[in-house]
């Protein structure tokens, strides 16, 4: 048998995708089915002076038209994250309803829900909802929210503030660190709110079997089980056994489909209220209005140096959106996951970050690919490159300088940063220096002094990050405020004949478990890939599990599944030695059988698994059956990481940047199937691109939503981007069974400053220094011309 | 967003202020009003239809005249319903005599828009506003050679100005 692990198995998963037979929530017809259509307010911040639903109730084929007020006793949706104030006290939380009640908080707020035999009738009567609206001003941006003055989103979130919080070193010693500083470089920027754009809209389907009195959500989830637990013990009120939570195929999530929404819960209700199944499906323009957004962050940076460049301090204010209420995660993204992240891969001694949370009239703000993480990045990569120009040093060098020293995490101890976090492994070095050499550095900069000469313009950006992934261990995250733990789940059930069945906690919605983790099962037991199936998504089939975010799932799920893959060989152990009538000792399993050592005598895996199903010949005492489960709780966070290089051209007469080249270097730790990991850092990289030259979810002042569609809201495409050169190094995480670190966000986490600071290098020779994202070609012509 | 513009025109202060202020007229020479009611004085009903780069829809609502400064100018509020989102404008003009044959009407104000006539028709909006606006005149000046108040004038599609990073032809 060959070694599974490591090898770039084609993905199972994509017959049936690239043939049309996935299953997607929206595919599923129950019988009986009705259609639910949303009323959303077409303003960012309106009072509800009355709604009349008589219109649309005669309409032909509705069946009910609900409103804020039918589900007023029903509980709102909660919020997943605790983080409290400096001073102690606990972040502002107000209800977010199901339907709004009195008042609409953002634009595309859910004012009332039409439910209809078809969806066309569901549609047209909507329009006929009358709701009468006072509208009132708005606020959009995360700092001007928190001006004195400002319109109040929540009336008891004073100065639309939901929390301050700090983290790091005492403030003074910051301050004292970057006054005593040779140069300081200052950056005030924005990290501008994007969309997530899975292609797949959300979808969800309520149903309640009254004959079991039991209620079964289908919905497009990154987390069935999480959604469960939400729905039944915070939301509704039900119990959770009597719920099924069911996520097949999902179209892409990056985040966006972690989170609890209220529409979940709404179709769930409705259907117990109306003994039909429902269905919803955003359109495209709701997916812009109502997906929970990414970024937002205003921030001023300041990062002290000595005069030979070493990093002296890092002082950070940043203002975050929140949107109109909080999502599930929302909290923890501009605190655990991007205040922590801010030591970077550099020895800074003293660091202070300072975040106020702000509500403002916009969709809610929670975790986008990356989380926090790709903040974080972009601040320490925009301030490197930055003062490596100020203080005329090279940006490589003005890193090799300041990188934390290489340890293993094994014989060596993890680097306790100055943020709260402890690195399990790192060597950061070698990740820039191969990126160094695959972009022939040295010839760059003559190609880019020649080029100069000749009136074009060349640049080169640099950004070496690091991120937390694995999320996470429990009491780490639960001190940090998290009100759920997060560990994975896994269940390996050995079939009589030897074929195996995993049930995981872990969701793929494109990742490519179905592939990786039976990867793992194949080269664990020595048998053919095609003999092992990996079922999740249902949550009447796997146990239980927290679901696929934040890079976890091999880290975490894949440990799981690990534990429960060794249960499995030590009870096959057993059953060998009895069968084989030899010590456990004397036996080693390999390449699918147990033979006992220095002798042909074996017995192979299928023989083992169908004795434990038919235990006639059997260990005393010994239970039959071969199935197991496990519950994993990393020790620690995993800290994958890697150097991005981007080469770009900017034309002098349009200021149309041109993505030239990219280099990326990731570190993941060990590799599965490398395929699916360069097929996830080529996407993670287009991502960040697309945030550095073309997105932008815009509010204009009023509080609309003006990139509501493709027309104005830019997605990168194929021919915007160069091929993608990938290489790796491989520093095992030294706390998981696999070593592995994970690999699903990097590419977004290091691309963004990478180009954006490779436009900056091209636009040196103008003395442009800071332009906001996104890099097009209007701005970066402004810049060049003024 | 803001609304502004001026047009010439050959006549009068006082004919133009007297066709301005002429209910049928009004109703005749506005792009896309299929009906204009006088409720009371100054105050009217308005229905109409526009249809703006992807986005069409049937607006009703409010439209009054306030500030009226016989014959320099007046002020025009407006509040319009649609199942595409609401628009809201107050637009000030002015009749301005420029010589013994031509009058100026300079217009310039504010307009507020929601829904999808602001997530979709925001950017092509400038442009569509500019359109109706010059339609309006060049109607107002048929009117005005005519003499009587009889010209047909069918409900207007405006198109929007091709924008240059459009890659689709608005529908």
């Amino acid at each position: 048998m060959t070694k599974m692990i490591g090898k770039s198995v084609k993905r199972v998963e994509d017959k049936r995708f690239i043939t049309g037979k996935g299953q997607y929530t929206d595919d599923i017809i129950l019988p009986n089915m009705v259609y639910a259509h949303f009323v959303r307010s077409p303003y960012a911040h309106a009072k509800i002076l009355s709604v009349d639903t008589a219109e649309a109730l005669a309409h032909p084929g509705v069946i009910a038209v609900y409103t804020g007020a039918d589900v007023a006793e029903v509980n709102g949706v909660p919020c997943g994250w605790q983080v409290n104030f400096k001073s102690g006290e606990t972040m502002k939380e107000p209800k977010h309803p199901l339907l709004v009640v009195n008042k609409a908080r953002h634009a595309g707020d859910a004012v009332a829900v039409v439910i209809a035999e078809s969806k066309e009738a569901a549609r047209d009567a909507v329009d006929l909802v009358e709701v009468d609206y006072e509208e009132l001003d708005a606020v959009v941006d995360p700092k001007k929210a928190a001006e004195d003055g400002a319109p109040l989103v929540h009336e008891d979130a004073p100065n639309n503030i939901c929390f301050d919080w700090e983290l790091g070193n005492p403030k003074e010693e910051v301050d004292a660190a970057i006054a005593g500083s040779a140069h300081v470089t200052t950056l005030e920027f924005a990290n501008q709110r994007v969309i997530p754009n899975a292609i797949e809209p959300r979808s969800y389907i309520g149903d309640y079997d009254v004959a079991h009195d039991k209620y079964t959500l289908y919905t497009s989830t990154q987390n069935p089980h999480l959604i469960r637990l939400l729905l039944c013990a915070f939301v509704l009120g039900i119990p959770e056994h009597k719920v099924r939570v069911v996520s097949k195929d999902v179209g892409g999530g990056f985040g966006s489909k972690i989170f609890h929404y209220a529409e979940e819960a709404l179709v769930t209700w409705i259907a117990k209220e109306l003994g039909r199944p429902v269905k919803w499906t955003a359109d495209r323009s709701e997916a812009f209005l109502t997906d929970a957004h990414g970024r937002d962050h205003v921030t001023k940076a300041e990062m002290g140096f000595d005069e030979e460049g070493n990093i002296t301090g890092l002082r950070i204010k940043t203002y975050a959106a929140m949107g109109g209420y909080l999502s599930t995660f929302a909290p923890a993204v501009p605190t655990y996951l991007h205040g922590t992240l801010l030591q970077g891969l550099y020895t800074t001694p003293k660091i202070h970050v300072d975040v106020v949370a702000t509500f403002t009239h916009t969709c809610a703000v929670d975790a986008y690919r990356g989380a926090g993480r790709p903040e974080a990045t972009y601040l320490l990569e925009r301030m490197l490159d930055t003062a490596a120009l100020e203080m005329g040093m090279d940006p490589a060098e003005l890193r090799f300088k300041n990188f934390i020293p290489a340890f293993n995490g094994v014989d060596e101890e993890g680097y306790v940063t100055n943020v709260a976090l402890q690195y399990d492994s790192g060597n950061y070095h070698p990740v820039l220096q191969r990126a160094l050499e695959m972009v022939g550095y040295e010839d760059f900069r003559k190609e880019q002094a020649a080029a100069r000469e000749n009136g074009k313009l060349l640049g080169i950006g640099f950004s070496t990050y690091i991120e937390a992934c694995g999320i996470a261990p429990s009491a780490v995250v639960g001190a940090l405020g998290a009100r759920a733990g997060l560990f994975e789940v896994s269940q390996v059930r050995v079939q009589p004949t030897g074929m195996v069945s995993v049930y995981t906690g872990a969701h793929s919605h494109g990742q490519g478990h179905e592939t990786t983790f039976a990867q793992v099962v194949a080269d664990k037991f020595g048998i053919p890939l095609e003999h092992v199936d990996i079922v999740h998504g249902d949550s009447d089939s796997v146990a239980f599990g927290m679901g696929t975010y934040g890079s976890r799932s091999l880290a975490v799920g894949g440990s799981a599944l690990v534990k429960s893959i060794e249960k499995v060989i030590e009870k096959g152990t057993k059953i060998a030695a009895h069968v084989l009538e030899a010590a456990e000792d004397d036996l080693e399993f390999a390449d699918g059988k147990w033979t006992v050592k220095g002798t042909d005598k074996s017995i192979g895996f299928g023989d083992v698994s169908l004795t434990a199903y038919v235990p006639h010949n059997y260990p005393a005492g010994l239970e039959p059956g071969l199935d197991f489960s496990s519950f994993y709780d990393p020790t620690n966070f995993t800290y994958p990481f890697g150097a991005h290089i981007a080469i770009v051209e900017v034309d002098k007469d349009t200021g149309k940047v041109s993505l030239k080249r990219f280099i990326a270097v990731d570190d993941v730790g060990n590799v599965i199937n490398p395929m699916i990991v360069d097929g996830q850092i080529h996407g993670g990289v287009v991502q960040g691109v697309g945030q550095a030259m073309f997105e932008q979810a815009h509010y204009d002042e009023d509080g609309q939503l003006i990139t509501g569609s493709y027309m104005d809201y830019a997605m990168p495409r194929a021919d915007d981007i160069p091929m993608i050169e990938t290489d790796r190094t491989t520093t095992p995480c030294p706390h998981n069974p696999l070593g592995v670190k994970g690999a699903g966000e990097a590419g977004a986490i290091g691309s963004t400053p990478a180009v954006v600071n490779a436009v900056m290098d091209a636009l040196s020779p103008f003395g442009v220094k800071n332009l906001s994202m996104p890099l097009t070609s209007e701005s970066v012509w402004r810049a060049m011309n003024s | 967003m803001k609304i502004e513009g001026d047009y010439l025109l050959k006549a009068s202060p006082a004919t133009l202020w007297e066709k301005l202020l002429h209910t049928e007229t009004l109703a005749k020479i506005t792009p896309g009003v299929k009906h204009l009611e006088e409720t009371a004085p100054g105050q009217f009903i308005a229905t109409s239809e526009i249809k703006i780069g992807p986005v069409q829809g049937s607006f009703k609502g409010d439209l009054s005249i306030k500030d009226k400064k016989e014959p320099e100018g007046f002020t025009l509020v407006l509040s319009q319903k649609s199942k595409i989102g609401n628009a809201t404008a107050e637009v000030k003009l002015n009749i301005i005599p420029e010589s013994a044959e031509e009058t100026k009407v300079k217009y310039e104000g504010k307009a507020k828009l929601s829904g999808v006539l602001a997530r979709t028709g925001q950017r092509v909006i400038g442009g569509v506003v500019k359109t109706l606006a010059k339609q309006f005149f060049k109607a107002l000046e048929a009117e005005l050679a005519k003499g009587t108040s009889d010209v047909e004038v069918s409900p207007t599609e405006a198109s929007p100005p091709p924008s240059p990073e459009a890659d689709t032809p608005p529908a």
